[in-house]
């Protein structure tokens, strides 16, 4: 087995590694869609955060400044989402695509314009490996679950608080109520729009942090297009995982899994291409076989009007 | 507005009872039509008062005025006497407005007691406080005797006890004035019933109600006083102890009867269109139609009554091919036609006017003319070896639209762009013209205004007349009635009973309401 | 609905994505008007600048038609990119193969890369057919499926010696021949793209098939109703969607780099979404909206030799466009009504059922 998969502890590491990321992406992403709106622009929510998380650090010599950098660029790109969708009534699909590519080209054209040159930026502050005492000391599981970054602790955290979130707070229950049915959240006097900007807000946010975590935790600098269809990944996370938070970390981790024993499997047994085509094909056959039954939230895609 | 004459009201306090809502001179126009045209009434405390009128008279547009749903171009509203600014339901809900939609607006995967704290739910610090919510839930249910599990998924409940949700909806937010949209037309006989006394409880309560309908019969034994809205005006406000059917008719549709056409003698031969123990599951996997036998014959019509839900639309489109049968057996001039798609049933003779114009008879976006080339697209000739042409298409249409009449009658005008009635006698021209041997009718006339209806009974007793096979479906009593030679009465699948159009209310009333009676014809 | 309406949200989106370019040149310390003038320059102002638009709006002609046909039918067709590069791979591996035919292994490789593309194409179509499965996931999940099948096929058999990875080269005669008269690199690819607009106009508007497409993707109840099969025309759909998408791969490979190599080209696919959106999804219009791309991409360079800002401002207002094309209400907020009725029918097609 060791020779396929590695040592165990090592590949756990390497697993919430790759899944950190996914997974943080993820749970972004069904608070814009329980509300309704479809987010396919995860992809360019973390591409931008993770550009602007690196020129904030290399600003200010600060990791922590370049998360707030992150975080700003994520929001403001996902308001640009929420503006266009919910306000302009722009398709969301359409949108979505066009944060994407914004984003490819915007940290194109600002890798020039700031660091005077494509490809990698300098390196910068990153988010240090911060064991934590006691726990990482347990063998095998401390080193691979508690010698992380910040922002995987972090990513532990909000997996149950986004579950609390949605599930057992009022404001869980009108986002989940605004992604089914809009027309009962407006005439329960809570408003639709207001509803449907938190969502895609948080969706930025959170994405940021991932987008955070790829530039500055498990790399210490910014390289074009480094997300390279992780936010796809994250998306198909949340699908696999139906929209709800555990199960979108559960698919998050499964395709962090794949991803780790990509790097750790030999190349001539599994040719790595197939190993990154997992999360896809299992996605489609997830929804193949939840596709009759409605699993997604009612309403999303549509711009909700009044008159 | 003219004021309810004088005369005793059911429940005579009433009428001394304070006003507790005025809607003054409200004015709403979309585009070129008034929906609403100075339009003013009044509201009692503890008193239910009947808003009645057609289709499209105006009174959802009044009601969802009241409800912040739209704002009006002129008029204001005063609640117990002061002027109330109304900008979006939760002025209305401050206000003490409450409002039952024709369509619920409940979320399908939340609980009852979910869908009824929406928006005002008890809190327990940050959190959800979801064992209140079934608390007060399960309080409000017991006091107004509408019963409902709070823990169970809306998803899971009948259209009934849907209703009964929304209605706690309102009162859950305290409302103090109900407004019900079209309450009825989703129940069956007995749930209507069990409403109706929930009301009688809520005005005893104090709360005051008003009760949105087209059907006038119901509204007198349980409204107090009823305003008649017609064209986007308030026609006149009676008293319902001193008022009947007959005179709510004539106030309601501005003529004293419904237009009865002519209908000569006709032929009647042999079966055309024949069904043995049909049976169809709807959408939703019910068995919507459960064992149909039923025969059409040359030169006939035959009438389909009952109350809307009952099986008719699955009845209609597993006749015409749409959706399968399950069971049973469905035969065409003899043929069994069974195993059958639509394409080749209409190929062998068979039209269809769908109940829903606007989704299944046509396609809004495309042309006239290629709407009326919508089921022979394929055949010459608009069509040879899979090439098709427009030109020709165009000229068949022109000469199609000429003859029923439908305006404006350019080929090229896109078909969403016509009114109701011009949408219909196009889809008429389509299925007709093709001089087809077995029409199915669903509901011709829904919609659309009074010219066109009169133009489309013409067409069908015309149809009637050359010998054709006629299927009538159709929730207007009135019109199966006057068209038909006989009629069945469809009541949850199954035909409960068959009569002659002599028949009166009360016998088709029994048979709609699911009593089955000794066949009289 | 009328063709000056049609052009409303094109050019209002075109019109703001530039002022909002103007105010990023202004922002790197450039005069917006020089690096426009150079970018319009770089975009039509010599043979060799036209040569490479042309050779630019290529691709995102096929990759255009690939989305509009498929939105003829009410799908969305986010799959343009994986379908491009199973073409790509397709005519790699058998133009090296057929490449002693000469000129009619040209034909018969861009007719393979049809039948690829249609079949790739149509797993999501059957996927929505049989199982409900939503179009836009899948095809999302299809690119990367795609991308990776061809690149395992590109890196692992098909791969050559050399220093760029990736397949072996075409025989220079199997190969699509430039057109010449000082344009470049600019190859008869382009008048494929041309003929393939025409093909789908003509199948779209001339055809049973094209009939019953359109039919089902504006109203699939009436269509259903009249006895058309809604199932059938899905994966049609999407299937000739990917077989112009997959062409558009292969005059890629046959035309401009002889081989597929790792990595290949990027967004093509993603780019024909925008194309097909500015074009209001008609042939015409797809052909008019990759012209335009093609010519931002162009000039992009000459604006880069000529002032200091970056060639990447060119992938940024094509975002910026793609992202207000379909923003109705934002036409309505600031031209009127009027101006939102006269554009015609909105653009609308969410994740819902």
């Amino acid at each position: 087995m060791d020779e396929i998969f590695g040592a165990p502890g090592e590949l756990l590491a390497s697993t919430i590694r790759f899944a950190t990321p996914l997974v943080l992406a993820a749970l972004g992403g069904m608070f814009s869609e329980r509300s309704g709106v479809v987010n396919i622009g995860l992809e360019g929510l973390m591409l931008i955060s993770a550009f602007a998380g690196v020129v904030g650090a290399s600003l200010s010599g600060n990791a922590f400044v370049g998360l707030g950098f992150a975080l700003v660029a994520g929001l403001v790109f996902a308001l640009i989402h929420a503006l266009m969708c919910v306000t302009f009534e722009a398709d969301q699909i359409i949108s979505g695509t066009a944060i994407n590519l914004l984003a490819l080209g915007g940290t194109g054209f600002l890798m020039v314009v700031i660091f005077g040159s494509g490809g990698t930026s300098p390196r910068v502050e990153g988010f240090e490996e911060l064991p934590i005492p006691l726990l990482s000391d347990i063998p095998v599981v401390g080193p691979a679950l508690f010698s992380q970054s910040l922002l995987v602790y972090l990513m532990y955290l909000l997996v149950p608080i986004t579950f609390f979130a949605l599930f057992r707070t009022p404001f869980g229950l009108r986002l989940r109520a605004t992604g089914e049915v809009p027309e009962a959240v407006d005439t329960a006097g809570v408003s639709v729009t207001r509803m449907r900007y938190y969502g895609v807000a948080m969706s930025g946010l959170l994405a940021s942090l991932g987008g955070v975590y790829l530039s500055m935790g498990l790399l210490s600098a910014f390289t074009e297009n480094m997300t390279n269809g992780r936010g796809f990944i994250a998306l198909a996370a949340l699908i696999f995982g139906r929209w709800n938070p555990i199960g979108a970390a559960g698919a998050a981790l499964l395709f962090g899994f794949a991803q780790a024993v990509t790097i750790q499997a030999p190349q001539d047994l599994i040719p790595q291409e197939f190993l990154q085509m997992l999360p896809y094909v299992l996605t489609i056959v997830v929804l193949a076989g939840f596709g009759g039954r409605a699993i997604a939230p009612a309403a999303i895609g549509k711009p909700y009007r009044k008159e | 507005m003219a004021e309810g004459r004088t005369g005793e009201g059911k429940t005579g306090a009433t009428r001394e009872a304070p006003v507790v809502l005025e809607m003054r001179g409200c004015t709403k126009t979309f585009g070129p039509v008034r929906a609403n045209d100075d339009v003013s009434i009044t509201l009692r405390r503890g008193e239910i008062l009947g808003l009645l009128g057609e289709n499209g008279a105006g009174k959802s547009t009044l009601m969802k005025i009241l409800y912040g749903l739209y704002s009006p171009d002129s008029g204001s509203v005063f609640v117990d006497g002061e002027e109330a600014k109304i900008h979006d339901p939760k002025d209305a809900v401050a206000r003490g407005i409450g409002m039952v939609h024709q369509h619920f607006t409940l979320i399908p995967p939340l609980t009852v007691a979910e869908n009824i704290v929406l928006g005002a739910e008890p809190r327990k610090g940050a959190t959800l406080n979801l064992a209140r919510a079934v608390k007060d839930t399960e309080e409000l249910s017991d006091h107004y005797g509408l019963r409902v599990d709070p823990r169970t998924r809306v998803a899971d409940l009948s259209v009934g006890e849907q209703q009964r949700v929304e209605i706690l909806k309102a009162l859950y937010r305290d409302a103090r004035i109900l407004i019900l949209d079209e309450p009825t037309a989703v129940l069956t006989p007995q749930e209507t019933e069990d409403l109706f006394s929930v009301l009688q409880e809520l005005v005893a309560d104090g709360l005051s109600i008003i009760l949105i309908t087209h059907k006038l019969g119901e509204l007198i034994g349980v409204a107090d006083r009823i305003t008649i809205i017609r064209d986007g005006k308030v026609v006149e406000t009676v008293d319902a102890s001193g008022t009947n059917e007959g005179e709510l008719a004539r106030l309601m549709v501005g003529r004293d009867v419904l237009l009865r056409v002519e209908k000569g003698a006709s032929q009647v031969g042999g079966p055309r269109l024949a069904a043995e123990n049909l049976i169809v599951r709807s959408g939703t996997g019910s068995k919507a139609v459960n064992g149909v036998s039923l025969e059409v014959r040359a030169g006939e019509i035959l009438g389909v009554a009952g109350v809307d839900g009952n099986g008719q639309t699955e009845l209609a489109e597993a006749l015409a091919g749409v959706r399968p049968a399950e069971e049973g057996k469905v035969s065409l001039d003899g043929e069994d036609v069974t195993k059958l798609g639509a394409n080749a049933r209409q190929e062998r003779g068979l039209a269809y006017v769908p109940e829903d114009r606007g989704t299944k008879g046509l396609v809004q976006d495309f042309t006239l003319y290629e709407n009326n080339a919508l089921k022979t697209y394929d055949e010459p000739p608009y069509s040879k070896w899979g090439w098709i042409f427009p030109r020709a298409m165009r000229r068949r249409a022109v000469e199609a639209l000429r003859a029923y009449d439908v305006r404006p009658p350019d080929p090229d005008a896109r078909a969403g762009s016509l009114s109701g009635g011009n949408q219909q006698k196009a889809i008429l021209a389509r299925e007709l013209s093709g001089d087809p041997g077995v029409v199915i009718a669903a509901q011709p006339t829904r919609g659309v205004d009074v010219g066109a209806i009169e133009f489309i009974h013409r067409r069908l007793l015309e149809q009637r007349a050359q010998g054709k096979a006629i299927l009538l479906i159709s929730l207007e009593l009135e019109e199966v009635r006057s068209l038909s030679d006989r009629i069945v009465v469809l009541y949850a699948g199954r035909i409960v009973g068959e009569v002659g159009p002599d028949a009166t209310d009360e016998e088709l009333g029994l048979l709609m309401a699911g009593r089955e009676v000794e066949q009289t014809a | 609905m009328n063709a000056g309406g049609a052009l409303v949200f094109p050019l209002f989106a075109i019109l703001i994505s530039f002022l909002i370019g103007a105010v990023i040149v202004l922002a790197t310390g450039n005069n917006p008007l020089a690096a426009y003038e150079a970018l319009l320059r770089g975009a039509v102002g010599s043979p060799t600048a036209i040569g490479r638009t042309l050779l630019g709006a290529t691709p995102l002609i096929f990759t255009g038609l690939a989305v509009a046909v498929a939105f003829r039918a009410g799908l969305f067709n986010i799959g343009g990119e994986g379908q491009l590069y199973i073409g790509a791979i397709t005519a790699a591996w058998l133009g090296v193969s057929l490449g002693f035919l000469g000129p009619l292994g040209i034909v018969l490789v861009l007719l393979a890369c049809v039948l690829t593309g249609f079949l790739w194409g149509a797993i999501p179509g059957f996927l929505k057919a049989r199982f409900g499965a939503h179009e836009v996931i899948t095809t999302i999940m299809l690119n990367y499926i795609g991308i990776n099948l061809a690149t395992y096929l590109a890196l692992k058999p098909l791969r050559t010696e050399g220093l760029i990875p990736g397949t072996d080269t075409i025989d220079i005669a199997a190969r699509i021949p430039f057109i010449g008269l000082g344009l470049g690199r600019a190859n008869y690819g382009f008048f494929i793209a041309l003929l393939a607009a025409v093909v789908a106009y003509l199948l779209l508007w001339r055809t049973r098939r094209g009939f019953q497409i359109r039919a089902v993707g504006l109203s699939p109840g009436a269509a259903n109703y009249a006895g058309m099969g809604i199932g059938v025309n899905t994966v049609l759909a999407l299937a000739i969607g990917g077989a112009f998408a997959a062409v558009g791969g292969g005059v890629e490979v046959l035309g401009v780099y002889g081989k597929m190599t790792v990595p290949f080209v990027t967004n093509l696919g993603f780019n024909g979404i925008g194309v097909a959106l500015l074009g209001r999804n008609h042939p015409a219009g797809v052909i008019l909206g990759a012209l335009l791309f093609g010519g931002l991409a162009s000039g992009a360079q000459e604006m880069q030799f000529a002032t200091d800002v970056p060639l990447q401002l060119a992938n940024v207002l094509l975002a910026v466009i793609l992202l207000l094309v379909t923003a109705t209400k934002l036409v309505e907020l600031l031209l009127g009504k009027r101006a939102r009725a006269f554009a015609g029918a909105r653009l609308e097609k969410g994740l819902g059922r």
